[in-house]
């Protein structure tokens, strides 16, 4: 047994002993210890040194709220983790730990000369410091803050662990599994209400796993837990641990982090560490309990001093002593119950100080029976020790006067300034709080989600008055469901009822400017920083808080929120309702990334589309590129080539014989309907009445606004039925405008959408061997100039596979798309590739593809144009159906900007030396002008182009269209270029190419 | 999971003591739009289409499911499809419609197993327990669009569109990993 160790208390298998690691040093404890309660056990407060000031620091509770002892978990290659809170870390054999925020070492740290210069570091000193001179900035301050903030060090390695994430379903969430929790559970279960009870602890019992001299219906309190959890998973309750609530979202979801492996020293196969359960509940009851405040005095942050509550938690729920001589100080009656349990577990308490003139006789007898000192109107004013306190400073007070200091050697102060009820989760609900005066504390007031507060979360206080409210509250959940709740009743004997009141920083004869009284023990803001924030004319707690960064560390305010409150209303003289309260904000306690990620990582990061052909590609050497989700081929490389000469030999070889090319991505919608021409009509700009079946048509598609958003080949396939192609990009954006529009504006039209992208497989054959390649597979239609004119299409038979054959071409040479259905797709792509041969049959990837369309002055939707771009700008008025009626776009073209003169259009450009112009380069008219030169566009696309002989370039520029043959410029870093505007068709504007 | 949905084994992909995944045979299938009295097509399709969201009915080989007011899914043997397509194409003048044979644009997941319920809950935010036995839902599934047949309590057809079938099957595999690893 450690030293500290009380044999026979608390709920640690003593039958289990444990080793770990804390710096290095091997420890032991046992099973069911966490890292403090094992370090305690073994004399250990000191575990970590302070975020601003590095002041050893050791834990102040024992749960999650935990504000000082955050260490370093290793728990195996790769699995690091910073700032887990020692209090919750559960031990197990192997398990290392490291303290944080300390060099070289935790006893003996050089920063804690910040400790020294105290003054220096006031509240805004960041802001006040690092202003001036201007020229600091990037060499000195920035560096400096950087390497001063953070805490813990972030983990460098792979995280080889994985992390899953659920929806579950059910009538009734309850959150906390204490005396409330629990009660609400059994009355809420009624028949067919499926209830789910969650608490963040290794075990459920909250306030009863520290309290085991309550009798509830005649059981000891350990007992009585023991089998109410068994009754409540017979009644199918289903009953989650370690599992933390942290966050409250719209219409009662909750999300639950569960933590499945850290508390284990073998990993299980195929168990992720954590898992993020989505939770939507009809009915919430918020049974979190209350948390312990600090009392806010000059070294109330030495190693040694702790809450009251938690001192009794270490003692009954771990069976540690915290120390063997500690002094209580406290302004509520619960310390004292502290204090006998420890002095009846073998710690002699030096003293009983309390801030209240007037205490309970039966507490103030019982001290007494005891042998204990109480001291009533006192206050502290100083404790003493460097890594542990050795004593503590009190002062009678009497009205406004404090007097002489009397020094109490001890070993622990145990502190206790009163509760606060957990608001975090109702917070995030924005439900409204109301100030209770007489408690000086929030209260949870009214909130929009279906939510109930249950026990000490709304203020009650004590064992039996929890169980009461929690039974209350759970049938009034199940009253809204409409059943019946079960009817429970609780007697509790040694009930531990009591009150106490509310201090800011405690009194003393001393010079409260140099006091360093704690209110956030992570971020080392004092009461003397909050007030000074408020006299540098910070009014709300808002500013206060953002100054001081007073509740803004990893504990999100828990401990410091409710006494920085009181502090700065005080200063500001004004009541806490008027000065406000922070928000709280998910999650309630640092969540890992890992759970917010899921199943999301690695492979499964994101979803990549791919095609039928896709596995072909990859075979035979692709380079790929995304394209909105999908992945496509983008050059195929020979051995020894570059992309530019992969591409320039893609080029070549399609222009002057045959390329083969996977379109499959293209979006696909099919419009089926008797009004289905005159949807067209009103959707595109283009008119679609005189298209006849089997012919197509380049279709441009508009906002409201004017602008381009999509275009596309749409094949007529009958009377009532269009094959829409959009780009690759487009297809989702594109159905959700159309069925917005058919479902908003024209549901009147007798028409349907429905989208056919994956349906088919399309390949796009291109070159002056396209038909002679492709016509000795198509049955049904007769590739020639006169049976199958360029912007036909047709339903056939191509290689004896059902098919939709579109005669099109992106590239200005012959070209057909080949529609199949979508997995025969891979077996006609390898037809063709076999047959092709005789062809020299080259594939290609988008590259070439854009090449191709640029050198024919094709605009690509979103490179060309970005959303500022009108058909006339892209010199494409003649898409523009001039005598329809209306289309979407048509007001917006008429928009007064949209018909001015010197818009930026689009043309192509050459440039001077030949060189190859970068996309996005900015163009300028006069490159004398002075600097900053009035820019008149841009280059959108740029590409070397074999066939042209030199470098093409296409761009938006002011008045273009109008300045063929000029010279404009674009500055670059080393130079400027001079490029000549021309036509944007830079090959064969006859389109005699396209010919068979 | 690279493998298009295509080159799938069509035996059983995943197998644990808390479910199991595998691709379900190719099938004929349709999107059916039309709104006013349906008579016409039901006829045609010798069926009555359910009018209730999620709601099935089916005749012989072919088996409809209502997805919203005025849509429906077929779904038939491969073959089928053409003499579906005829019939209902008799009836276009009298009630138009919308009828695309989209057989090609999905593949299928048969889901069965113990937890097979459960295993949904990893990328659906549903709740499972609503859609009955004998029903469908169109939904998510790690935030793809799927259509999920329930057949049986514990037996489930997932309908998604091939490029998307990868990415959920590799959930799909992880889940019944998890599954298997909790239950021992």
């Amino acid at each position: 047994m450690s030293e500290y160790r009380v044999s026979g208390r608390g709920r640690i298998d003593t039958a289990q002993p444990v080793s770990f690691t804390f710096d290095g040093a091997t420890y032991r404890g046992f099973k069911g210890d966490t890292v403090a309660s094992a370090l305690l056990a073994n004399g250990v407060h000191l575990m970590g040194r302070s975020f601003k000031y590095h002041r050893p620091r050791g834990a102040v509770a024992a749960g999650s709220e935990e504000p000082n002892a955050l260490i370093g978990t290793r728990r195996g290659a790769g699995r690091f983790e910073p700032n887990t809170r020692a209090t919750v870390q559960e031990i197990w054999n192997g398990l290392e730990t490291s303290s944080q925020n300390k060099y070289p070492s935790l006893k003996f740290d050089v920063g804690a000369v910040n400790d020294a210069a105290y003054m220096l570091f006031s509240a805004g000193f960041y802001y006040k410091t690092f202003m001036w001179p201007k020229s600091f900035w990037d060499k000195v301050y920035e560096p400096f803050i950087r390497a001063a903030a953070g805490l813990g060090v972030s983990p460098t390695e792979e995280d080889p662990d994985t992390y899953a994430s659920r929806n579950l379903h059910c009538d009734v969430l309850i959150v906390g599994a204490g005396p409330s929790g629990l009660a609400a559970a059994r009355a809420a279960a009624a028949k067919g209400v499926s209830v789910v009870l969650v608490d963040e602890n290794a075990e459920a019992g909250g306030t009863l796993l520290s309290e085991p001299q309550a009798r509830i219906d005649g059981k000891p309190a350990w007992d009585w837990l023991a089998s109410e959890l068994a009754a409540l998973r017979e009644m199918g309750v289903r009953i989650m641990t370690r599992t933390t609530a942290i966050g409250y979202y719209h219409q009662n979801m909750i999300g639950l982090c569960e933590k499945l492996t850290d508390h284990l020293a073998e990993l299980p196969a195929d168990t992720p560490r954590e898992r993020l359960w989505r939770v939507r509940a009809r009915q919430v009851v918020l049974a979190q309990g209350a948390l312990e405040k600090p009392l806010v005095f000059h070294g109330n942050d030495r190693p040694g001093v702790m809450l009251a509550g938690s001192a009794q938690t270490y003692l009954n729920r771990y069976g540690v002593l915290v120390g063997k001589r500690p002094v209580v100080l406290t302004c509520h009656d619960s310390a004292w119950y502290a204090a006998f349990d420890l002095h009846r577990a073998g710690a002699k308490v030096q003293a009983i100080v309390d801030t209240r003139g007037s205490v309970r006789e039966e507490l103030v007898s019982e001290a007494k029976s005891l042998g204990i000192p109480v001291k009533l109107s006192h206050t502290a004013s100083a404790t003493s020790g460097r890594l542990r306190v050795s004593s503590i400073r009190v002062n009678p007070v009497s009205g406004n006067t404090v007097g002489a200091g009397e020094k109490i050697a001890c070993d622990a102060v145990l502190m206790s300034g009163g509760w606060t009820p957990s608001l975090h989760l109702f917070s995030h609900t924005k439900g409204k709080l109301a100030w209770d005066d007489d408690r000086t504390t929030f209260l949870p007031d009214v909130t929009p989600e279906d939510c109930v507060i249950a026990g000490a979360s709304r203020g009650l206080w004590g064992i039996e008055a929890a169980l009461t409210d929690g039974a209350e509250k759970g049938r009034a959940v199940a009253d809204a469901l409409g059943v019946a709740g079960n009817a429970v009743a609780y007697a509790v004997e040694d009930d531990r009822t009591g009150t106490g009141v509310s201090h800011k920083e405690l009194p003393t004869d001393r010079s409260p400017g140099k006091a360093k009284a704690f209110v956030d023990y992570q971020n080392d803001v004092t009461a003397k920083d909050l007030r000074l924030a408020v006299r540098e004319g910070m009014r709300s707690i808002e500013h206060v808080k953002r100054y001081t960064t007073n509740g803004m560390a990893t504990d999100q305010g828990k401990m410091s929120n409710i006494n920085g409150l009181n502090i700065a209303s005080d200063a500001l003289g004004k009541k806490q309702p008027q000065v406000g309260l922070t928000t709280f904000r998910p999650p309630y306690t640092p969540t890992s990334f890992g759970a917010f990620a899921g199943y999301h990582r690695g492979a499964h990061f994101e979803l990549t589309r791919k095609t039928q052909i896709d596995a072909w590609a990859e075979e035979n050497g692709a380079v790929f590129e995304p394209v909105g989700q999908w992945r496509r081929a983008w050059y195929f490389p020979k051995p020894g080539e570059d992309m530019d000469a992969a591409v320039r030999r893609e080029c070549k070889a399609t222009r002057s014989s045959v390329g083969i090319f996977d379109a499959s991505t293209l979006g696909k919608i099919e419009v089926v309907g008797p009004d289905a021409v005159e949807f067209m009509n009103r959707m595109y700009t283009n008119p679609w009445t005189k298209l006849a079946p089997g012919r197509c048509r380049y279709g441009l598609l508009l906002g409201d606004d004017g602008y381009i958003r999509d275009d596309g080949v749409i094949g007529r396939m009958t009377e009532d039925r269009f094959h829409v192609t959009t780009t690759t990009g487009g297809a989702a954006r594109v159905l959700n405008m159309m069925e917005d529009y058919l479902q908003t504006e024209w549901p009147d039209l007798n028409v349907w959408l429905t989208s056919t992208t994956e349906q088919w497989s399309t390949i796009a054959l291109n070159g002056p061997n396209a038909a002679k390649l492709l016509q000795p597979f198509v049955e049904g239609v007769t590739l020639t100039e006169e049976a199958f004119p360029h912007m036909s299409c047709v339903e056939c038979t191509v290689a004896g596979m059902p098919a939709r054959l579109f005669r099109v071409s992106f590239t200005g040479e012959i070209g057909f798309e080949v529609n199949v259905p979508a997995p025969m797709g891979r077996k006609l792509w390898e037809t063709l590739w076999e047959a092709g041969q005789q062809y020299d049959i080259t594939v290609y990837g988008t590259e070439t593809m854009h090449v191709l369309r640029a050198e024919k002055g094709y605009i690509i939707v979103g490179q060309d144009t970005d959303g500022t771009v009108t058909p006339y700008d892209c010199g494409m008025g003649w898409a523009v159906g001039k005598k329809k009626p209306d289309f979407v776009g048509m007001r917006g073209l008429a928009r007064p900007d949209l018909v001015a003169e010197g818009r930026k259009q689009f043309v192509g450009l050459l440039t001077e030396d030949g060189s190859k112009l970068e996309e996005g380069a900015q163009i300028v008219f006069d490159p004398k002008q002075q600097i900053p030169m009035t820019m008149v566009g841009h280059v959108t696309s740029s590409y070397e182009s074999e066939e042209v002989g030199q470098p093409i370039a296409l761009a938006l520029v002011q008045g273009g269209q109008n300045r063929m043959g000029d010279t404009v410029y674009i500055p670059m870093p080393d130079r400027t270029i001079a490029a000549k505007i021309t036509s944007t068709i830079f090959v064969d504007p006859e389109n005699a190419r396209l010919k068979i | 999971m690279n493998a298009p949905i295509s080159s799938f084994d069509p035996f059983a992909l995943v197998e644990t003591s808390a479910a199991q995944v595998r691709v379900a045979s190719p099938c004929g299938r349709l999107s059916l739009r039309a709104r006013g009295d349906l008579a016409p097509l039901n006829a045609a399709l010798g069926l009555t289409l359910p009018e209730k969201i999620g709601q099935r009915v089916s005749a012989g080989n072919l088996e409809a499911i209502c997805l919203g007011p005025d849509e429906w899914k077929l779904e038939t043997e491969t073959g089928a499809v053409a003499g579906i397509e005829e019939a209902c194409a008799k009836v276009y003048a009298e009630l138009p419609h919308a009828l695309v044979d989209i057989s090609a644009r999905e593949a299928t997941f048969v889901i069965e197993g113990v937890r097979a319920a459960e295993l949904l809950t990893l990328g659906c935010p549903r709740d499972i327990a609503t859609i009955e036995v004998g029903t469908g839902r169109r939904t998510v599934f790690d935030g793809a669009t799927v259509l999920i047949w329930r057949d049986g309590e514990s037996s489930f057809r997932m309908d998604v569109w091939n490029s998307f079938a990868p990415h959920l099957f590799a959930l799909l595999d992880t889940g019944c990993r998890e599954l298997a690893a909790e239950a021992a």
